[in-house]
């Protein structure tokens, strides 16, 4: 419905800006009392720890433990973000509540950012405090002094493993806004597990897959690292590389082009958030625009 | 009390699937309770979900007319939807925040006052519908929306939610309330409108509609213009014989 135009000045950024932490604070209540998502966090420790266990990495240094986990949290942490987001803004959407919440002064976007802003916080939350324990547990220990920070190459140090926690962020955030997205596109709960699985498996193996694939077509190799930062997956791989595991050895570099990787996550990020936004805003007058297609094509 | 409209439609169209649910749908809303009226499928929720800005037209337009304010239009959908496990101040309390109010206010308006701490998982069908017109009446927008809140309420207690939505109306304040209540619908509406068939059948003053079919009635405005246009429609004696609840099997509501 059309009606007076919106109020602008610093009063109504101030206004916007208590809308988006009022729908943050609500979202983190939700979150607080979902118990399932401390069930997640134990079983991510439990996950990381017996991969730990498995590996040995972890009994001589931070660097031999980032390489034993590496693979296990490029599925894992896409699970757990996917977990997090895959019912972030369906669960209003499907109830009929956003409905209502539409009728207050909170735009689109500040509503979205507010749901986001709260699971993202969820999601690190899940994620770090796991993590940081293994990282303790690393440097109780291991068997070399691993007490030192790294100021050249070749030195272990509990640095590196900041870093890679550090990565572990914005590689999360990219697929917590790609379920996001997923939550705002499907239309209900089943269609969102249908839809997350599939993104979640074309995110883990799909952009490898692909780049085999391309590479097969006869793309030169040197397009790697560029080709790489592409997904979320290799993106993270790549900066792990760059900047924990690789700095421990030869000066070599080059698993990937940095700044296309660091890129890459910040667009997934963008993107989701966009595509969520976007659907929210705009999914009625799509809908709306389809049925004059319909009327159009029956007449 | 002012009579200019606070909200207008203009030949407004909605189809799903391509099936007609509203056609060329005109409306004024002025200040008072209108009560809109009609056999279930005939386009009410869509009606007050485009009036509510919830529902986008296919055709026509939808405009709200009255002041400007953070709130325009409070709206309660037919399924009152808030998150079952906050309680019902927690709920008034999110909202309020964004629209400026009171909680503690808004729930002893509803007479929910000690209901406040309850789970909204825990509250009665009745008690969540006036959980939900607290909620559509917090930052006292112009224009309040409420679809269907007496439905599936005892008598006691769709009388208490009919009437707490109609003490919402003011001078400057308007309240459309659809309903399958005629009885409370002719206690409490100012104006009525019938639709049928996603058609405006009549709309207008209360009275004058009750004048101009002959009737004492909103039940009799009711038989006049809808069952009265289509004999077989309603569903059975028992239904003429108690006026005040109207059903109809075929389409249940959009």
């Amino acid at each position: 419905m059309t009606g007076p135009g919106a109020v602008t000045g610093p009063g109504a950024v101030r206004a916007r800006a208590g809308a988006v932490a009022t729908v943050f604070r609500r979202e983190l209540a939700t979150v607080l009392r979902t118990p399932g998502y401390g069930v997640l966090a134990v079983g991510l420790f439990a996950i990381l720890g017996g991969t730990l266990a498995v590996g040995g990495g972890g009994s001589t240094g931070f660097v031999p433990a980032v390489v034993d986990l590496l693979l296990v949290t490029e599925v894992v942490v896409p699970l757990v973000a996917f977990v997090v987001g895959y019912r972030a803004l369906l669960t209003d959407a499907g109830s009929g509540e956003l409905a209502v919440i539409r009728t207050y002064p909170v735009g689109v976007g500040g509503y979205v950012a507010g749901v986001v802003l709260a699971r993202a916080l969820a999601f690190l939350a899940i994620v770090v405090v796991p993590y940081a324990l293994i990282g303790g547990i690393v440097w109780a220990t291991a068997a070399p002094d691993t007490g030192i920070f790294a100021t050249h190459s070749g030195v272990d140090s509990p640095l590196l493993y900041l870093r890679f926690l550090g990565l572990i962020g914005p590689f999360g955030a990219a697929y917590l806004s790609v379920a996001t997205a997923v939550s705002a596109v499907a239309s209900s709960r089943r269609g969102a597990v249908a839809i997350a699985v599939l993104a979640l498996v074309a995110g883990v193996l799909g952009g490898d897959l692909a780049i085999l694939r391309s590479l097969a077509s006869g793309t030169s190799p040197s397009a790697i690292p560029g080709l790489l930062a592409s997904t979320p997956n290799g993106a993270f791989r790549g900066l792990v590389f760059e900047t924990v595991v690789g700095v421990t050895f030869a000066p070599a570099g080059g698993f990937v082009d940095v700044g296309r990787a660091v890129g890459s996550l910040l667009a997934w990020i963008a993107g989701g958030v966009a595509v969520s936004t976007a659907t929210l805003a705009y999914g009625d007058r799509l809908d709306v625009l389809l049925e004059g297609v319909r009327a159009r094509f029956v007449e | 009390m002012s009579d200019d409209p606070l909200a207008e439609l203009s030949d407004v169209a909605r189809t799903y699937g391509g099936v007609a649910v509203l056609e060329e749908v005109s409306l004024a809303v002025r200040p008072g309770v209108t009560a809109v009226i009609g056999p279930n499928g005939s386009g009410k929720s869509t009606l007050l979900g485009v009036l509510a800005g919830a529902v986008e037209p296919t055709d026509g337009r939808a405009r709200y007319a009255g002041p400007d304010v953070d709130r325009p239009i409070g709206y309660l959908p037919q399924r009152v939807p808030f998150r079952e496990e906050f309680s019902a101040r927690e709920t008034l309390a999110f909202y309020a925040r964004l629209a400026g109010g009171d909680p503690d206010e808004a729930l002893e308006r509803v007479g929910l006052s000690d209901a406040a701490h309850r789970r909204v998982g825990a509250l009665s069908g009745g008690m969540r519908r006036l959980l939900g017109i607290a909620q559509a009446t917090v930052g006292d927008p112009p224009l309040v929306v409420l679809d269907e809140p007496t439905s599936g309420l005892d008598p006691g207690m769709r009388r208490r939610a009919f009437r707490t939505a109609a003490d919402a109306s003011g001078a400057d304040t308007a309240v459309v309330v659809s309903s399958h209540d005629l009885d409370l619908a002719d206690e409490h509406a100012d104006r009525v409108v019938v639709l049928d068939r996603g058609h405006v059948a009549a709309a207008g003053p209360r009275e004058r509609l009750c004048t101009e079919h002959g009737v004492d009635d909103v039940a009799g405005l009711y038989r006049a213009v809808v069952a009265g246009a289509g004999v077989g429609r309603v569903s059975g004696d028992a239904d003429r014989d108690e006026p005040s609840a109207v059903h109809v099997t075929g389409v249940s509501d959009r």
